[in-house]
């Protein structure tokens, strides 16, 4: 019979219950005492999404760094575990599950599309882990799939439609409407709130062509919009998706037979259909140009970033900015990176970074903050590289656009 | 009426953009019996050279770089990787170029960076056709003129050449054409170079259509490996057919049905699978041998 030293012994035992610890998923404890505090970044670094996606990977980089400058989040140095989550839910919830399981991430942000969105938000809940959506548009984050560990800052599709509402009738009209929509959750979202605001007004949908996410040939849709001849063509495509579609659009002749609406935009976007983005409408939830006049939090938060990137940030990137500035406010308020903890925390935080004073609502998580409308420029009038795309037409305050709590189909969870 | 003869058009024009993706594909596999899952980025190669090269000698001089370019880049990999593979198995030879498609990308990430990039329609070209009602633009329709012109000259070179010769003889008995003093293995490197050259100059001419990121190779591999399954592997003909036929599917289904617009082409591959499995044009495998 072999003698075990009683010092390997304890060593053996402690190292099996480190082990245990990670497999039952509580490194945040072993983060805590490693004076560490690890955050997942789960973005698109390619496919259709990935402009915006490394947008924000260039934000949360900045934000890290400046916190731990600073000295950390109560002490605690900020690690960040990235991965790519290639715009497929599948691949954003391996990759959540692996930087919490493998990583000991307390908290994943990111996304670029409500499809993985939903996917981590899930996963997280389920791992009783936090999640701050970052770049997600689609009513059902915060509503029908809301989760109590999911925070959402950014804007949803319900206050951009409610934003356009007054712009689309003075500026639109009410004539026939041709829709070509990316086919997941985000699109059919944009899609239902912009027909709930627009038809009772008498707009006359003629066709909704639904297209899967990473199309690159918009010709068959575009074809059949160009003998529809309607008054206007939304665009309900994002990212890259965006680009080529709205590009081959103009290529159709539609861009100068009706008028284009583009639910959602940011600067990459406009930045790749250049002159084709001229006169179009769309909703930003915030624009450099805009914000850094107003809030000497927004000048600030761009002056780092152009200085660092040479470029000034899109609203993916601004957005993910904050989102890790006010989770730092939040934990060093609950004292704790225990989700359970920080959450209540959140329910209840007033913080003021690059808008003024906003919050998330405690019945859905929801951020509230402003919604601009907002009209692309020509090319040549465009300033900055190209960043310097829109004019402003309205700010609405959050809570002039917010879902109603009465038409909310959030159930959140009590643990 | 308008509307579907402007969808049967934009269906022979998309038709036509599958064939000249598939068309080197189709031939490689026909005289070298490779799967060739690096065609997507041969592909995503044109088009990354000819957006460097356009940008400062223009469109034009992108069109005869990037083929070119992709070319001496497949005549190396044929020399130096591909060819002890030519005898193998599809598994083999899928794992290869699946690998040589995976360093791709990676590559061109690591050179331009994953975000996508456009070369915008020549300005005397960014106008649209009238053709009695219907529209269409310009840049389209001279794609697919080009794309004809092409085809007939691949035809030409295959079926009325005498390397043409050596390499549909191959293809029926390899060692009797060596026996016979053909140099078989000249005439595949150069069947492979021309597959790819024809899949770089369509990226670098495809690309004032569609945007460039280094993932658009796995993008276009996959309609072009549903045309080249329904129209018959290693078939001219049958790419060509395959590609009008998923072309007008397409363009006619979004008109009719649009959320069955993605599926059909699928549902099209998987009844040629079913009631012949050669392909439309192909030969099966029994007459082969």
């Amino acid at each position: 019979m072999t003698h075990v030293p009683t010092t390997s012994r304890g060593r053996f035992i402690g190292a099996a219950a480190a082990a245990s610890a990670v497999a039952f998923g509580c490194p945040a404890i072993l983060s805590a005492q490693n004076k560490t505090i690890v955050i997942g970044l789960n973005i698109p670094q390619s496919g259709p999404y990935s402009d915006q996606g490394n947008d924000q990977l260039r934000a949360y980089n900045l934000a890290i760094d400046q916190i731990n400058k600073s000295g950390g989040i109560m002490g605690m140095q900020v690690q960040s575990t990235v991965g790519d989550d290639r715009t497929t839910a599948d691949v954003a919830r391996d990759n959540a599950q692996r930087m919490i399981e493998r990583d000991g991430a307390v908290m994943i942000t990111g996304g670029s599309s409500t499809g993985t969105a939903l996917a981590v938000s899930a996963l997280c809940q389920q791992k009783g882990s936090l999640f701050m959506a970052t770049l997600t548009h689609g009513d059902e984050t915060t509503n029908q799939n809301c989760h109590k560990h999911t925070f959402r800052r950014y804007s949803d599709a319900y206050m951009s439609a409610q934003a356009l509402a007054k712009t689309l009738v003075a500026k639109y009209g009410t004539g026939t409407w041709f829709h070509i929509t990316a086919d997941y959750s985000w699109g059919h979202s944009v899609h239902d709130n912009l027909a709930a605001v627009i038809n009772p007004k008498g707009a006359k949908e003629i066709a909704n062509v639904q297209l899967k996410l990473g199309t690159t040939d918009f010709s068959a849709a575009l074809s059949q919009a160009q003998a529809a001849k309607p008054d206007v063509l939304v665009i309900t495509e994002f990212g890259a998706d965006m680009v080529n579609c709205l590009n081959q659009a103009a290529q159709f002749g539609l861009t100068k037979s009706c008028k284009i609406l583009v639910p959602l935009v940011d600067e990459y976007m406009a930045k790749g259909t250049k002159d084709n983005f001229d006169n179009v409408v769309s909703t930003t939830p915030f624009y450099w140009q805009y914000h850094q006049s107003k809030y000497p939090g927004a000048k600030k938060f761009i002056d780092a970033f152009v200085d660092r990137y040479k470029v000034p940030p899109s609203n993916g990137a601004e957005c993910a900015y904050v989102d890790i500035m006010v989770y730092k406010q939040a934990v060093e308020k609950a004292g704790s990176t225990d989700p359970l903890k920080v959450i209540p925390v959140l329910e209840a935080l007033q913080f003021n970074f690059t808008k003024g004073p906003e919050y998330f609502r405690k019945e859905d998580h929801q951020g509230v903050n402003s919604v601009l409308v907002v009209e692309g420029i020509p090319e040549k009038d465009r300033g900055a590289g190209g960043f310097q795309f829109a004019r402003v037409l309205e700010d609405h305050s959050g809570l002039s656009v917010l879902q109603p709590l009465a038409g909310l189909a959030c159930k959140m969870e009590t643990t | 009426m308008v509307a579907l003869s402007q969808a049967l058009l934009n269906g022979v024009v998309l038709g036509l953009i599958y064939v000249a993706i598939a068309v080197g594909l189709t031939i490689v596999f026909g005289t070298l019996r490779l799967v060739n899952f690096a065609h997507g980025a041969f592909y995503a190669i044109g088009a990354y050279v000819g957006l460097v090269v356009a940008q400062t000698w223009g469109l034009g001089a992108g069109f005869i770089a990037a083929p070119i370019a992709v070319a001496i880049f497949a005549i190396l990999l044929d020399r130096f990787l591909l060819r002890p593979f030519y005898a193998k198995d599809a598994t083999s030879q899928i794992l290869v170029t699946f690998g040589i498609a995976l360093i791709v990308e990676e590559t061109l990430k690591l050179i331009f960076g994953a975000t996508t990039q456009q070369y915008p329609v020549p300005a005397a070209l960014a106008t649209s056709f009238s053709l009695g009602a219907i529209t269409y633009p310009a840049y389209r329709l001279l794609f697919a003129l080009g794309v004809i012109v092409m085809l007939v000259l691949v035809w030409f070179f295959i079926e009325r050449t005498d390397y043409g010769l050596i390499v549909r003889a191959g293809v029926r008995d390899r060692t009797m054409v060596q026996l016979l003093g053909g140099n078989i293995r000249q005439a595949s490197t150069i069947v492979f170079a021309l597959g790819a050259a024809i899949a770089g100059l369509v990226g670098a001419a495809a690309s004032p259509i569609y945007s460039i990121a280094p993932g658009t190779g796995f993008a276009f591999l996959v309609p072009s490996f549903v045309v080249v399954v329904v129209g018959g592997l290693g078939s001219f003909w049958g790419a060509v057919l395959g590609g009008l036929l998923i072309g007008e599917l397409q363009s006619v289904t979004t008109l009719v049905f649009p959320p069955a617009a993605n599926v059909i082409i699928y549902l099209c591959m998987a009844l040629v699978l079913l009631l012949r499995p050669q392909g439309l044009l192909g030969e099966s495998e029994v007459i082969r041998q």
